[in-house]
């Protein structure tokens, strides 16, 4: 009995030893516990490519910096969810990775509608969200706050002023047919194209208007009327994708492209025109905006970015890619100048940054927390370099011309 | 507006509506014999575009592979159609209308998570077939060959058609049945395997529509709600049952909207609704309609 007595107290302390040396490894190891940035994205479906291309320009970004001994001492690690192109869905990840996972930070997304929503939610859990790819300029000028970034452009410099600058510089057309689907994406392009367009060539015209309902496929009697209106140049509204193709295909049997100028800003996506190959429809001669074109950048870091980018997944990489990249160095900048994970301060600094990138230099902007990302433009053309059509004269807009200024967001925030 | 002007636009129109015929003639004699209207007739003719984006990708290295998919696929989606009315339709024929707009509701949901499915959320394209790529010039302006193609596709079908309904025995049949059942029934004629066979018509009228068209535009989820709309407009105005109807509709619709684009860009599209809603009010049973 005493023996039985002295085995269990025996035992007993011995758990409570190995129970108290299991703390203090645990000190030492949160000086390895990694820095977890969330990534929320559509990771499935359609819009899958982007998602995967944004997870994976990070997971290169991490790669190198764990080998380089991590952020103060510790690892990076990234973990993507998808969000199903539903803002349901991505909250829910978002809480999930917030809470649960305890990230230090969120990126992301794809949809500005999901964009959005983690947004208000970031603002609420005061964590920082950095946008990758969503496009809406609503997000970060009238709903901007302190807690949300955008190290990508956006649809302001995409869709409007980039194509009115790079028109302006071009070929300077002072009649032009516009097209764009009827719905707010569509209005609002050519609205912010206008703004711009008309500033810098005050005697241009939009002669006329055209909107198909959203989803159309068959642009046909719009392309013929296009084809006879006189006009100088046709410029799209935010017609990229699916609508896109479809649309290129009409025009180019209809001998569009020859015919007039034509300003077709999504044109430069790798993504839409990435599979289409010599003497298939495509916009010849468009003029086009373009957020990450590779085979024009000279830096050897670029390079060795789509390299391992094609070495992970099997295509090239998407603007998304770079811009997590480039959110991931930020971070990292951030936290090592601050030297510690903490919220406030890292906000504090990233707002007054200046991210020194493989496309340049890269400020981010105080006021609406937006990255002063390039927009490159340039003609379509297939060229014997690459297997798709791609913008080819490639020049760049830089600084803040292609962005609504400050003052124009303060008064968009006021309304 | 000068003349090449107004031919390429009538042009455009035509082929616009040709194809919208192929898919509106399908429902209308659907209806015309089954008195089921088929509010999944759209979905029908997205399989139909589908199952031709899938022969030519896969076949693709075949020559002429577009033509053998012409031949193929509208026959691939009739027996889709007949698996669809064997088992689902004919259980409600003798239901209500309502249970019949039920039902076929059901089934653009259910067609429609099917080939999200089967194909994905993305866009599909099938390049223009040799010999009817290129274009001419019409009165000095550029024409796609193809669109011309597709508007003698419609004629071609549609006379096609006619003929089949008023001098081939099968068409004979196919009246009778229509004209009255049980007549049609004590007859001897077999009219449940008449009935299935008019369905897998229509939806082989679908199906070639859905293979005429990828080549012009792109194959996508989104494609059934794009033209049933139009669909039903063309049978309102033509008249529900009549296979002339469809094709006057068709040419109406196409023209109206062509030159509305033309004229008044931004109603072009309430064109159609206006005129389906003025015939609707003056002559319910369309043009060329019988009243009921």
């Amino acid at each position: 009995m005493k023996k039985m007595g002295i085995l269990v107290s025996m035992l007993l302390v011995m758990c409570m030893v190995a129970w108290g040396i299991g703390f203090v490894p645990e000190a030492a190891a949160a000086k390895k516990k990694p820095i977890l940035i969330g990534h929320v994205h559509a990771m499935s479906g359609a819009m899958s490519m982007y998602g995967i291309s944004c997870a994976t320009g990070g997971e290169i970004a991490i790669a190198e910096i764990n080998a380089a001994g991590g952020v103060l001492g510790r690892p990076l690690k990234q973990i993507s969810r998808d969000s199903k192109l539903s803002p349901e869905t991505g909250l829910r990840e978002s809480k999930d990775l917030f809470l649960n996972k305890r990230v230090d930070f969120l990126t992301g997304t794809i949809s500005s509608a999901v964009g959005q929503a983690i947004s208000a939610y970031a603002k609420r859990a005061k964590k920082i969200f950095i946008i990758n790819i969503s496009q809406s300029s609503r997000t970060t000028e009238e709903l901007g706050h302190r807690y949300l970034f955008r190290i990508d452009t956006n649809a302001v410099p995409y869709f409007g002023y980039g194509p009115a600058l790079a028109l302006a510089q071009k070929w300077a057309d002072k009649k032009i047919i516009s097209l764009g689907f009827d719905y707010e994406m569509g209005h609002n392009g050519l609205r912010v194209f206008k703004e711009k367009y008309l500033q810098l060539v005050p005697d241009a015209k939009i002669i006329d208007e055209l909107w198909p309902p959203l989803g159309t496929t068959d642009f046909t009697p719009y392309i013929s009327k296009i084809a006879n209106s006189g006009a100088d140049a046709f410029f799209l509204s935010c017609v990229y994708g699916g609508g896109e193709l479809a649309f290129t295909k009409q025009a180019w049997a209809f001998g569009l492209y020859d015919k007039m100028h034509a300003v077709q800003p999504c044109a430069g996506d790798v993504e839409t025109w990435g599979k289409v190959k010599k003497g298939e429809p495509y916009p010849k001669g468009a003029l086009a905006t373009c957020r990450y074109p590779f085979w024009s950048i000279e830096d050897p870091k670029s390079k060795a970015f789509v390299e391992e980018h094609y070495n992970r997944v099997g295509f090239l990489p998407s603007y998304g890619a770079m811009n997590q990249y480039f959110i991931i160095y930020a971070l990292k900048e951030a936290i090592e100048k601050v030297g510690a994970v903490d919220t406030e301060k890292i906000v504090d600094t990233l707002e007054t940054m200046v991210l020194d990138t493989f496309v340049g230099k890269v400020p981010i902007r105080t006021c609406d927390h937006q990255a002063i990302m390039p927009t490159w433009f340039g003609i379509m053309k297939f060229t014997p370099d690459l297997p798709f059509p791609h913008i080819t004269e490639v020049e760049v807009l830089r600084g803040e011309s292609p962005y609504h200024s400050c003052e124009q967001i303060r008064k968009l925030r006021k309304k | 507006m000068r003349i090449e002007v107004i031919a390429a636009q009538a042009l455009s129109g035509l082929s616009v509506g040709m194809v919208l015929f192929l898919i509106a003639a399908g429902l209308s004699i659907i209806f015309g014999t089954l008195k089921v209207l088929n509010l999944a007739h759209g979905s029908i003719y997205m399989v139909g575009a589908f199952i031709c984006y899938t022969f030519t990708s896969t076949f693709a290295h075949v020559i002429g592979v577009f033509w053998w998919t012409l031949i193929l696929a509208p026959i691939a989606t009739a027996l889709v159609g007949g698996l669809i009315e064997i088992f689902l339709l004919r259980r409600i024929y003798a239901e209500e209308m309502l249970y019949q707009y039920i039902l076929t509701f059901g089934l653009i949901l259910v067609l429609g998570e099917m080939c999200k499915l089967i194909w994905g959320v993305g866009y599909h394209t099938v390049s223009v077939p040799w010999p009817v790529n290129g274009s001419v010039p019409i009165l000095g302006i550029s024409f796609p060959v193809y669109n011309l193609f597709l508007i003698g596709c419609g004629i071609a079908v549609f006379v096609g058609l006619l003929f089949f309904m008023h001098y081939t025995g099968l068409g004979s049949t196919i009246r009778a049945v229509t004209y009255n059942r049980e007549m049609a029934n004590a007859l001897g004629i077999n009219v449940p395997m008449v009935y299935t066979g008019v369905f897998m018509l229509g939806c082989w009228l679908a199906g070639l529509a859905g293979t005429l068209m990828p080549p012009m535009s792109v194959v996508a989820l989104g494609a059934d709600m794009e033209v049933i709309i139009g669909c039903f407009i063309i049978v309102v105005i033509g008249g529900l049952g009549s296979l002339p109807g469809a094709f006057i509709g068709a040419i109406i619709l196409g023209l109206l909207t062509s030159f509305g684009i033309f004229i008044v860009p931004r109603l072009a599209v309430a064109f159609g609704f206006i005129l389906m809603i003025i015939i609707l009010v003056i002559r319910p049973w369309g043009l060329m309609g019988k009243p009921e």
